[in-house]
């Protein structure tokens, strides 16, 4: 069976920075994919790619037998790709079940069954009695909570997190983790996390891939990734990589 | 609380040209005309300024389509003016989607900037279109009418009950607004336009095509000033370049909706419902006399829209109304 989502030697440029260099990936409907690197990596500008808000200049992206390669955003959303942004993006003059409505009318143009399926999602992403208030006074925690709401609301194939746990409490990464988990057993949602906190995605990740200066140097179990050489010397340099 | 202010505004708005007709002062339902003129264009701005938060200077532009369209359509057809008023809405918000769907490909200021410039180039076509009249414009004939029924469907008054029909066709007009409006900030519309507003890449994440939306929210304005521009076109009884296409239709609107409460659907109503009388009052009472001629009218009313802006900037609807009338509120209870 054909992955879900196939990069196909995606490259991406920045003037002279290469961002993405020929990167491969596939991911299979099912899976929970650790995507890391360190600062700076690409692994931002992949999602991009990815999600229609920058397009390669080579290499091709297909996502469910469809080419995505030049979609723009909100068609890669209708055909089942939902993301969550580093830097949150919450509409922050609404409140959170309108954010969530907002992604819900994606799938019906009835606004008492989105409102519905809204409170569930709330529900769900532990938001509960927080409906009717403005997302802007939200704390940090849950404005990441509410934007995987709303990514949800869209009824995604594949979910791309982009960071959602950096700048959280240690409570609140595990509250996090454990959210992620119930999204991929009991919605049967992908998924796919960026991180750069290696104690948070290896045990979350079926599989993880690494991204260094725009390359992949690692593809595998998550086992195996952090005993590779180069991951190793990627992350913590060449002295500790010689040892 | 609110229902009931709502009843008291809607019943003042119904009588109040009537003892004004039966004392013989038709000035003040003019100025009431005015009032509603402007709270519907602010209601009809608010759409796109205030839902969808792209800053449109060049409303006006579609006020003068409707006033014209509705006119042309009088004078050289003789249809009627309510079919006029829907084909100027019609016209209007076609145009609208035309001009508007390369424009968002701009964003921030340089929207704003190109909603200028669309004005800028309609004076000149304005001006010297020799089919609709050129600078001179188009004169609309009155043809009399016996009855208030026959006058209302023509939507031509005359005689001392001028100034009274012409504002109760500005009060259907505002209320049908009012009402549509207030379907569309509940519907899908509404959530995407504010999605739209609040983070443009968010809100194309989650599958709002924003071009598609911002296109359709600026129609929709353009509609409601094409409606009030044909009801103008229709109370000058004229429809010239330098009248339409007059920068006012477009900042009084919004400074009504600032003064308000941008994104209310009532902020517009109440901005009008203060300024507009303010300027009038302004006008006749530090214009004349002494100091006439100086633009004092105009010094004052700009002080007062300073003051509000400076010390409620996000509108006189968003002061704490509800905590301020609870005890009357626990009363009724």
């Amino acid at each position: 069976m054909a992955p879900l989502l196939s990069v196909e030697s995606s490259t991406k440029r920045f003037g002279g920075l290469l961002a993405n260099r020929k990167v491969s990936l596939a991911i299979e409907a099912g899976e929970i994919v650790g995507l890391i690197g360190p600062n700076g990596a690409g692994k931002t500008t992949l999602f991009n790619c990815v999600t229609g808000y920058m397009h390669p200049d080579e290499g091709r992206i297909i996502f469910d037998g469809t080419d995505i390669t030049h979609t723009r955003p909100e068609r890669i959303c209708r055909l089942g790709v939902a993301r969550t942004w580093q830097v949150v993006r919450a509409f922050g003059r609404m409140t959170a079940l309108e954010n969530v409505v907002c992604g819900a009318l994606q799938r019906t143009n009835r606004i008492g069954e989105a409102r519905a399926r809204a409170r569930e999602l709330l529900e769900f992403s532990d938001l509960r009695g927080k409906d009717d208030m403005f997302a802007a006074t939200l704390t940090l925690a849950d404005k990441k909570r509410l934007e995987i709401a709303r990514a949800l609301a869209t009824r995604p194939k594949l979910l791309l997190l982009d960071e959602a746990m950096s700048g959280l409490t240690p409570m609140e990464v595990a509250a996090a983790v454990r959210l992620v988990r119930r999204i991929h057993s009991e919605m049967r949602v992908t998924i796919c996390v960026v991180e750069h906190v290696m104690e948070v995605v290896m045990p979350l990740s079926h599989r993880v891939v690494v991204l260094d200066y725009g390359v992949k140097i690692a593809d595998g179990l998550p086992q195996a990734v952090v005993r590779d050489e180069e991951v190793i010397r990627a992350y913590l340099g060449e002295r500790r990589a010689a040892r | 609380m609110a229902r009931i202010a709502l009843a008291i505004g809607a019943l003042a708005a119904v009588v109040y040209p009537i003892p004004l007709q039966l004392q013989g002062t038709t000035y003040y339902q003019t100025v009431g005309f005015l009032v509603l003129l402007n709270a519907m264009l602010g209601v009809g701005w608010n759409v796109i300024g205030g839902w969808a938060g792209q800053f449109d200077f060049g409303p006006q532009v579609f006020f003068a389509v409707g006033a014209y369209t509705a006119a042309l359509l009088y004078v050289k057809l003789g249809v009627d003016a309510w079919l006029g008023l829907l084909a100027g809405v019609a016209v209007a918000a076609v145009i609208c989607a035309v001009l508007t769907y390369p424009l968002t490909r701009l964003r921030g200021h340089y929207f704003a900037i190109s909603t200028v410039a669309i004005w800028m180039i309609a004076q000149p076509i304005g001006a010297t279109w020799e089919y609709i009249g050129a600078a001179q414009g188009l004169f609309i004939p009155v043809r009399p009418r016996t009855g208030v029924a026959a006058s209302a469907l023509a939507l031509q008054f005359s005689g001392p009950a001028k100034a009274m029909g012409y504002y109760y066709a500005a009060l259907v007009l505002f209320a049908i607004t009012l009402a549509l409006m207030a379907v569309v900030e509940r519907s899908k519309l509404g959530y995407y336009f504010r999605a739209i507003r609040d983070d443009q890449e968010a809100a194309e994440g989650i599958g709002i095509d924003s071009r598609l939306y911002k296109v359709i929210a600026r129609s929709i304005t353009a509609a409601v000033f094409a409606a009030a521009g044909a009801l103008y076109a229709f109370w000058a009884l004229s429809v010239f370049p330098e009248q339409v296409l007059e920068l006012n239709w477009g900042t009084l609107p919004i400074m009504a909706t600032v003064v308000g409460g941008i994104g209310r659907l009532w902020g517009p109503v109440l901005g009008a419902v203060i300024l507009i009388p303010i300027s009038q009052i302004m006008s006749t009472t530090l214009g004349t006399g002494p100091l006439a001629g100086r633009g004092i009218d105009l010094i004052v009313y700009g002080l007062i829209i300073i003051v509000i802006a400076a010390f409620r900037p996000t509108g006189l609807l968003s002061l704490p109304w509800s905590r301020w009338f609870r005890v009357g509120r626990q009363a009724i209870a």
